[in-house]
């Protein structure tokens, strides 16, 4: 016998015994002898629940809810006796058709609930869709009761994270991959020795939320195939994992195995952050579909023109209206929900600028989203990361509202990196502000340089290899004529364009990658790593590859063998980062502040020790980092010499009984261009070094035992 | 989905054919609580699974705990690899005790009655 009277159904609506909901949560949620719905809309006339059968897809029931099921703007109901196995459900709603001030409702869509846990549709990742399903995606409820056994956020400093940037099906999708479940959340577990090797602390998944990769089916006149929406940056439901992710997707299971991955994820002390992109929708403009938002609510939950048309500040046809109260609410409630049900531990906000925009599109001065996120105590302890610009010519980089909590990827970094890399003038001094962690972007607003992301390649733009192969785009293969894609790469390809046998170039080529990956587990702030990077992944010159499931985007494991090299120095360097303190303070260094050995926390060298030279045509940048910590003084030099001539230092001295100990010299073939600690050569005390062309070094300073 | 179950000394070992969907699942935990009432050890034989659904799979899973509170045992046998596979990815697997076989599971017993 039931305990309570409102498990008892009141009235029944087309055959099925019911009652009035909760009207929170949001969505569905499974309650004793039944489920409950809850959905809003503003201007809706009408509301009428749709079940679907799961089997047959075939509609069973429409439930047009009365008006006593609603309270406000929010209709709810309980279901009983409804097998949440057996079906899925989406909403029609009535209301006006009138673009002119917003409205587009259209009840003979059957719409998504924005709340949806779960989809189906797209269950299989690359399975062709029915293309005359009217309604190609469904939510259907799933348990919330996963058992983590003692997991929870691992709360890594941000100064000790090193951040792997990947896509999930990218990742092990290659036949070279050797798995058991190539491309899914469950490959990412069976790879985690991988990562564990490799050294990282953190992947930071592209989109993971559900995406139709079907989105962007359009012929492509190169390849004679279809292009594909594969990197996801194109929301359908915020609150479901990507099924076609899934080893289990067809049965409906991806929120366990995902999970389950970031659980296993946990246990080997990996961080999981998701690239989150609340900018805007799959719906597109107003020639696009009705999925869900554009039926439900339009006029709340995009940014419209005066005429009702649709602002593009993102890029991809629509903008979410995201500091409106009701979208607040939903994208606060979906990060809180990924930390909470999911244990994730952070996200980076795609085009974030736009979450900064009040409704007619303008920045505003304090945006409440932004304050909410980054104020909220679910999220108090997850790393929050702006892409601090938006398509619409937003670009607050440095400037970004963060409330003492927002880091940025710091695209300055990636460009003076890059440009020093290649040689251009002028730049020695902008590679000494990356490296010190972008005081000249964080320091005046006390923000420190933990609010630099620091990379140099992520998913957009070439990878490390083609960036130092490559002096333009080659974006031929996506179809557009190679229009797409941006052309402002600051890549250079050290003497031919693409994939060469010539010895010189191939070995010049790999020292440049190394140089790079060396300022990266320098630089003062969290480094970032692209997948692939450390074993020389190419996308042939393609710096836009978003449309293509194939080797332009599948990592190709084999590389781990023929650019054992460079996988050996990648792993080595972030060791070298991971085991000095001096790299990795949560504060700006500076040159008046003591670090240790007689060194100030960071000091500025040249070919003459304490004689740096910051002059147009310098291409030499030589530093030292010094700390003092309980485990003793760390004191590290590093220089890096972009010219095409070697260049002589004088190395700054040391006290007794300390020894500078080589630990890379990029300009040393393999084994020792880079060594473990503690296995390098003593260089004798008033020696001078040789840097070669285009190399880099890093030296240690060493406690000669008596 | 069928049900049999037979007695092997202080052990019932019950053998499940078909699929374990929602639908199943709740007439399926009735039957196997009143067996693990009247024994030790219950060795699910699972051979003749054919999908076991997530609901199906908590099910079991909510046996399981049951029966340890109970301080009963419940071993499960012959998972069929695909079954198992899916247990497996989603987490499931490493909470379940698993034998390969029926006489794998009760050669594993043994001891601690003889005891």
């Amino acid at each position: 016998m039931s305990t309570r009277i409102d498990l008892y159904p009141t009235a029944e609506i087309s055959g099925w015994k019911v009652r009035p909901g909760r009207v929170r949560p949001y969505g569905t949620s499974l309650v004793p002898g039944g489920v409950n719905f809850s959905i809003y809309s503003s201007a809706a006339t009408s509301c009428t629940l749709v079940l679907f059968d799961r089997q047959s897809r075939k509609i069973i029931a429409e439930l047009l809810l009365p008006d006593s099921f609603r309270i406000g703007d929010v209709w709810s109901v309980v279901i009983f006796d409804l097998d949440p196995e057996s079906f899925e459900y989406g909403y029609r709603m009535d209301g006006p058709w009138d673009p002119a001030i917003g409205h587009r409702f259209d009840a003979s869509k059957v719409l998504l609930d924005p709340y949806v846990r779960s989809i189906s549709g797209r269950d299989v990742w690359g399975i062709p869709p029915d293309w005359d399903d009217e309604f190609p995606y469904r939510g259907f409820v799933i348990p919330e009761d996963f058992d983590w056994r003692g997991d929870s956020s691992l709360e890594i400093p941000s100064e000790d994270l090193i951040v792997y940037e990947m896509h999930v099906r990218g990742f092990t999708r290659h036949q070279t991959s050797a798995i058991a479940h190539p491309g899914t959340y469950a490959g990412v577990v069976e790879k985690i020795p991988y990562l564990i090797g490799l050294g990282v602390n953190c992947v930071e998944l592209l989109p993971v939320f559900e995406f139709d990769e079907f989105e962007l089916s359009v012929p492509n006149s190169y390849t004679g195939g279809t292009n594909m929406n594969y990197w996801g940056y194109s929301t359908v439901g915020f609150f479901a994992p990507k099924a076609g992710f899934a080893a289990t997707g067809s049965l409906g299971m991806q929120a366990d195995e995902f999970k389950s991955m970031v659980r296993a994820l946990h246990q080997a002390g990996i961080e999981v952050i998701l690239d989150v992109v609340f900018n805007h929708t799959c719906e597109g403009d107003h020639r696009g579909p009705t999925i869900s938002f554009r039926g439900l609510d339009n006029q709340i939950y995009y940014l419209l023109t005066p005429e009702g048309y649709y602002h593009n500040f993102s890029g991809c046809g629509n903008s979410l209206n995201c500091n409106n109260p009701v979208v607040r609410d939903m994208v606060l409630e979906c990060l809180r929900f990924w930390v909470s049900e999911y244990h994730i531990d952070g996200f980076r906000f795609d085009a974030a600028a736009i979450l900064g925009r009040d409704p007619s599109g303008m920045i505003m001065n304090n945006p409440p989203l932004l304050e909410s996120v980054a104020l909220d105590p679910i999220l108090k302890k997850c790393k929050l990361i702006a892409e601090a610009w938006d398509a619409g010519g937003l670009y607050l980089l440095g400037k970004f509202p963060n409330y003492g909590r927002f880091s940025e990827w710091n695209g300055k970094f990636r460009d003076d990196t890059r440009d020093f890399l290649r040689g251009m003038p002028d730049h020695a001094s902008l590679l000494a502000t990356r490296i010190a962690g972008s005081p000249d972007l964080y320091e005046a607003g006390g923000r420190g340089p933990l609010a630099s992301i620091n990379f140099i390649t992520c998913h957009d733009g070439f990878t490390l290899r083609d960036l130092v192969s490559y002096n333009h785009k080659h974006n031929d293969t996506n179809g557009e004529d190679n229009r797409d894609g941006s052309d402002d790469n600051r890549s250079w390809n050290c003497g031919i364009e693409g994939e060469t046998t010539d010895k010189e170039i191939c070995s010049l080529r790999l020292r440049q990658i190394k140089n790079a990956l060396l300022m990266l587990m320098v630089a003062r702030g969290t480094p970032m790593l692209l997948m692939g990077d450390e074993m020389g992944r190419t996308q042939w010159g393609n710096n836009n590859v978003y449309c293509h499931d194939n080797h332009l985007n599948w990592l190709d494991w084999s590389l781990l063998e023929s650019e054992s090299e460079l996988f050996r120095f990648t792993r080595l360097a972030i060791s070298l980062r991971l085991r000095h303190p001096a790299l990795r303070s949560s504060r700006h260094p500076r040159s008046d502040r003591a670090g240790a050995l007689g060194f100030p926390e960071i000091s500025w060298h040249g070919s003459q020790p304490w004689s740096p030279d910051w002059s147009a045509e310098s291409r030499l940048v030589a530093v030292v980092l010094a700390s003092t910590t309980s485990s003793g003084e760390d004191v590290i030099y590093y220089a890096w010499n972009s010219s095409s001539t070697a260049n002589i230092l004088q190395l700054p001295s040391l006290p007794e009984p300390f020894y500078w100990r080589v630990a890379v010299n990029t300009g040393c073939d393999a084994p020792s261009d880079i060594n473990n600690d503690d296995e390098g050569p003593l260089l004798e005390p008033t020696h001078s070094f040789l840097i070669g062309p285009y190399s880099s070094i890093a030296l240690i300073a060493y406690r000669q035992k008596s | 989905m069928q049900i049999t179950v037979s007695q092997h000394h202080s052990a019932a070992i019950a053998v499940i054919t078909g699929d374990i969907t929602h639908s199943a699942a709740g007439d399926l935990q009735e039957k196997l609580m009143a067996v693990l009432c009247s024994t030790d050890m219950l060795v699910l034989d699972c051979s003749g699974i054919g999908i076991l659904t997530s609901a199906g799979l908590r099910m079991l899973l909510i046996l399981y705990r049951e029966s340890k509170v109970n301080g009963k045992k419940i071993v499960l046998v012959a998972i069929p690899e695909s079954v198992k596979d899916v247990m497996s990815v989603t987490g499931f697997l490493e909470q379940f005790a698993i034998h390969n076989s029926v006489d794998d599971a009760l050669a594993q017993v043994s001891k601690p009655i003889l005891l």
